[in-house]
């Protein structure tokens, strides 16, 4: 075929984005057509703090050809049903964020539009005594919905809490076995041809590496995209306050949780990843209003079990790159952009830029015009995480520190005050784009955790009937709740199917 | 503001009747009064007489069967639509309403044909989809209901050719079974309340006035609510679309018809055809800049498939849209915008419309943010049909007429051009939000016209060649083999019209 086609890759950088990328490069295209290098230094260590995923994850795993017992086993993965926000919307109050469906389509009435009906006629159980991932995690057993066709857990939805050292192992083995190659040095200079285009990446060593296609994953230095091709960072921090993270880890004590929890604390929140062998910590804060060493004070005072590891601070500006790909430089990763980890979104975007990539696979010209289309597709997704990220800070009802009277009253994006207007007004949820990755059941377990509630059910609700409707869902919520009951506990589930 | 406890439709046809039935259905248990106003001395336009997969939905949803519309509306059933004579003269090509092929290694199925049998790309796809098979062949079956496993070619769906007068009225008299409150009569005079500009009522030709919360402007070209009555301004397209009147014309019915509406290129237009049970529609759009009206009419007589019913009624229109809710007026059908019959979109856009109504409707008073996001989507809506209905003139390379060259070489919108652009270089689909036509639509045009990407997708080449032709092959026989066994179009539009007694 033509001769133009890219031959030769290298990706700057391991780590989670990078041998993730190594290793769907290598599966889909045999090493004979596409030479995959990976470039990565021992002295540069990884951030590897992003260990909470999101359902899309068991996706990739299959797509990569991946034994799923056999990752969760080697990366000590747990199995995660949402996110329990504590003290959000007021302190004392908890909401959960379950993954899967809420409920299923009454008639032609979606779910939750339904219950909004049958609540406003005198339903007194909460959405989401409907959601099967939320009950299940509140009972805190599991069962892999695919196990139980039929039952009343059919529709929920799981994701990994995995070590990210490990994971970023694990691909690595993955990708090496199908041809991908590592080159240990550090990177000290990088050439451009004339058209701007990157050449090579000379090492520190002299060695000089060659490629059709850079893959930048150096993390926060953004060495090619940012340093070399001076691609702007669009900053949020005037959106998003919180600018560092403390992480550490812990021993396990009791069950671990089949959750990720996300406290809300006075100038930020602190997350609690729970794995088979351990759990991860951490606190993400707005360095205007607390130092590290206070910042620190106040996780390890919070935390269960005996840490393991000394804190590690995080230091990081919310936003994303103007270009993700830029010439013949595709960014992923931290050097593509940051969002905070309160949706356990950043490994989610690493692939989810991936596999639009595949789609718009380019020759080695790398064409304009399909690297502006695919630009504005992946800044979508970013603007769209960024929006509901935004949700869970302004719809609070706190005030008791500066930092919750500041987000209570912060200016929200257009798109997002748009969302939520319309949703107050009409039960209507406004789309962020063709593909969103936060589906309806999301956006509503937020607003109803965040007291977000429309005035009326929508009118697609109204060919209803109170009577046979409230009696039905008296009915189910109790037969959901029961079968839970009779499902293992997260523990016994992982110590029979896949104990690491 | 009040609750939202009085609407009024204003006029009848398609979009008033279909306004009515879905409202009083979906308002069987609110407290709602609903009152339609049409005048039966006022004739409908109900050129509307294709349809897309999306109209069984709604009549399903009234608890309507499909062999109950198919009785009721002299219908017959549509799996697509045969395009003759875009590309060049002598071309043909179906966009049917399903996928073609099959997808391998999550790499699309045009990038196979498109490495290794570009011969199939270029207008060859039609027995690659079933839909397309079935139609040429003169046959028809049910799709399978859908499932995973259902390979992409045998995904189908289907709609129908309907008389349009037949179809408002069955919705007609389901309207007054559910309680409709109908007043046939002129409309004199529209109200306007001064200190809001809101429409409070309007007067009919005996002088008596009614008033309600809520009016849906359902009267037509003449938009007498939304336009005359609020003000609000026509957004042209002229410059994108250039058709601007049509001749309908029925004939007699054609025996056992295939099951695709045939739109066919004349040297400044297109003629539709539209088999019914008991008549076919037929009818030609042309561009009067480039066609005077004899002429136009002459080519259609001399085009009709079958003994002329009746005279020409020739219709002008503009093609465009103007805002879609105003006040407390919300707009449906043709006071709504316009678009050539070309993709049969009419009937999908009022029942998107009265879908958007439900979604938003005003229970608690009107508001303008949930205004100003409705017709947000019904902008992005109609302007992506708009686009769509674009490409087709955009594409062809007939080069015969003045015409002709001169829609080849205009300017088109730049959300369409970035489309075209990628597909060409890529063969890459760019996807909006509030698309009706997907890509295997937008697949079926290209193919058509013979626009085939640049270069090839390099993961083609893990599947390989031979392999490739082995699936092809496979496809092939498959697609022939469900064809030949399914019973004839004829078949099945009589067994319907049994069942419905």
């Amino acid at each position: 075929m033509q001769n133009n086609e890219i031959k030769k890759i290298i990706i700057a950088g391991g780590g989670t984005a990078g041998w993730l990328a190594a290793a769907l490069f290598s599966t889909h295209i045999p090493k004979e057509r596409l030479e995959v290098i990976l470039i990565e230094s021992e002295e540069i260590g990884t951030i590897g703090v992003g260990e909470s995923t999101i359902p899309p994850f068991l996706g990739l795993i299959r797509n990569l050809g991946i034994n799923e017992q056999d990752f969760i086993q080697k990366c000590h993965a747990s199995f995660k049903l949402g996110i329990k926000f504590d003290d959000w919307y007021k302190n004392g109050e908890s909401y959960f964020h379950p993954f899967g469906q809420i409920g299923s389509n009454i008639g032609n009435t979606d779910f939750y539009n339904a219950w909004l009906f049958a609540t406003q006629n005198g339903l007194d159980t909460p959405l989401q005594d409907f959601a099967p991932a939320s009950v299940m995690a509140r009972e805190n057993r599991f069962m892999l919905p695919n196990r139980a066709q039929g039952s009343p857990i059919t529709n929920a939805a799981f994701a990994l809490h995995l070590d990210a050292k490990l994971v970023a192992k694990y691909l690595r083995n993955h990708a090496q076995t199908r041809g991908v190659k590592r080159v240990e040095g550090m990177i000290e200079r990088v050439e451009t041809h004339e058209n701007g285009f990157v050449k090579s990446l000379i090492t520190k060593r002299g060695e000089i590496l060659d490629a059709d296609f850079f893959v930048d994953c150096t993390g926060f230095r953004a060495l090619l995209i940012g340093k070399t091709l001076d691609v702007d960072y669009i900053s949020w921090a005037d959106e998003l306050l919180c600018d560092r993270a403390i992480a550490v880890q812990t021993e396990n004590i009791g069950e671990p949780d089949a959750f990720t929890t996300s406290a809300a604390q006075d100038f930020g929140w602190r997350w609690q990843i729970p794995l088979q062998s351990r759990s991860g910590n951490g606190y993400v804060f707005a360095s205007k209003f607390i130092s590290d060493d206070e910042a620190i004070a106040t996780l390890l005072s919070q935390i269960k079990g005996k840490p393991i590891t000394d804190p590690m601070v995080v230091p990081f500006q919310s936003g994303m790159r103007k270009e993700i790909w830029a010439k013949n430089v595709l960014s992923l990763g931290l050097a593509s952009g940051f969002i905070e980890p309160l949706e356990s979104t950043a490994i989610h975007l690493v692939y989810r830029t991936l596999d639009f990539f595949f789609r718009y696979f380019p020759d080695k010209n790398c064409d304009e015009a399909l690297a502006r289309d695919f630009n504005r597709r992946i800044a979508d997704d970013y603007i769209e995480i960024k929006d509901f990220i935004i949700a869970h800070y302004c719809l609070t009802m706190r005030e008791d520190t500066e930092f919750w009277r500041w987000c209570k009253n912060q200016k929200i994006p257009q798109s997002l005050s748009e969302k939520i207007e319309v949703f107050k007004k009409s039960a209507a949820l406004r789309e962020t784009g063709p593909e969103e990755l936060f589906r309806a059941p999301s956006w509503y377990s937020i607003f109803e955790g965040m007291g977000v509630r429309p005035a009326r059910y929508n009118f697609l609700a109204a060919a209803l009937d109170a009577k046979e409707l409230i009696p039905f869902l008296n009915k189910i919520s109790p037969e959901l709740n029961d079968f839970v009951k009779t499902l293992p506990t997260l523990k016994q589930f992982i110590e029979k199917n896949c104990k690491a | 503001m009040a609750e939202i406890k009085n609407i009024i439709i204003v006029g009848g046809g398609t979009a008033g009747f279909m306004t009515a039935a879905s409202l009083l259905n979906s308002y069987a248990k609110a407290n709602i009064k609903i009152t339609l106003v049409e005048s039966s001395k006022i004739g409908t336009i109900g050129v509307g007489e294709a349809t897309i997969p999306t109209i069984r939905a709604f009549y399903n949803e009234l608890g309507i069967s499909d062999a109950e519309i198919i009785a009721r509306t002299g219908a017959s059933a549509k799996l697509g639509i045969q395009f003759n004579g875009w590309k060049n003269k002598d071309s043909s090509f179906i966009h049917p309403f399903g996928g073609f092929g099959h997808d391998f290694n999550n790499v699309g199925f045009w990038h196979y044909l498109n490495a290794y049998s570009p011969e199939i790309l270029d207008g060859g796809l039609d027995n690659l989809a079933l839909g397309a098979a079935l139609a040429k062949a003169g046959k028809f079956a049910l799709p399978d209901p859908l499932k995973e496993t259902t390979p992409i070619y045998a995904r189908f769906d289907w709609a129908l050719h309907i008389d349009a007068g037949l179809f408002a009225k069955t919705l007609k008299e389901y309207s007054l079974a559910r309680g409709l409150n109908y007043i046939d009569a002129k409309i004199e005079n529209i109200e306007i309340n001064q200190d809001n500009g809101f429409i409070k009522s309007i007067i009919l030709e005996d002088g008596k006035s009614i008033e309600a919360d809520l009016f849906i402007d359902c009267s037509g070209f003449e938009a007498l609510l939304i336009g005359k009555a609020l003000g609000n301004e026509f957004e042209s397209y002229d410059k994108y679309l250039l058709t601007n009147a049509a001749w309908a014309m029925p004939s007699k019915k054609i025996e056992n018809p295939i099951a695709l509406t045939k739109v066919t290129a004349h040297s400044a237009g297109w003629q539709w055809q539209i088999p019914l049970n008991h008549r076919t529609g037929n009818g030609h759009v042309f561009a009067r800049d480039f066609m005077n009206d004899d002429e136009a009419l002459k080519i259609l007589e001399e085009n009709l498939p079958t003994q002329k019913l009746d005279d020409a009624r020739l219709i002008k229109f503009t093609p465009g849209r103007r805002k879609s809710w105003d006040k407390n007026c919300i707009a449906i059908g043709l006071s709504s915008g316009f678009l050539e019959p070309l993709e049969s979109t009419a009937i999908a856009l009022i029942q998107n419309g009265i879908e958007r109504i439900k979604m938003f409707f005003p229970f608690n008073g009107i508001d303008e943010k949930i205004i100003h996001e409705h017709n947000r989507i019904a902008q992005k809506e109609f302007e992506r049909v708009r686009d769509f209905i674009i490409l087709h003139y955009k594409l062809n390379q007939r080069g015969d007429s003045e015409f002709w060259r001169y829609v080849a070489q205009m300017d088109i919108p730049d959300t369409l051009s970035e489309k075209i652009e990628l597909y060409k270089k890529r063969g890459h689909f760019v996807r909006y939000s509030w698309e009706i036509f997907h890509h295997i639509s937008w697949l079926a045009m290209y193919s058509g016209f013979g626009i085939l990407p640049q270069n090839h997708e390099p993961l083609v080449e893990n599947m390989g060649r031979e392999n490739f032709k082995n699936a092809l092959s496979h496809i092939n026989s498959d697609v022939q083999n469900i064809v030949s066994r399914a019973p004839s179009h004829a078949q099945f539009i009589n067994h319907c019209n049994n069942i419905a007694g």
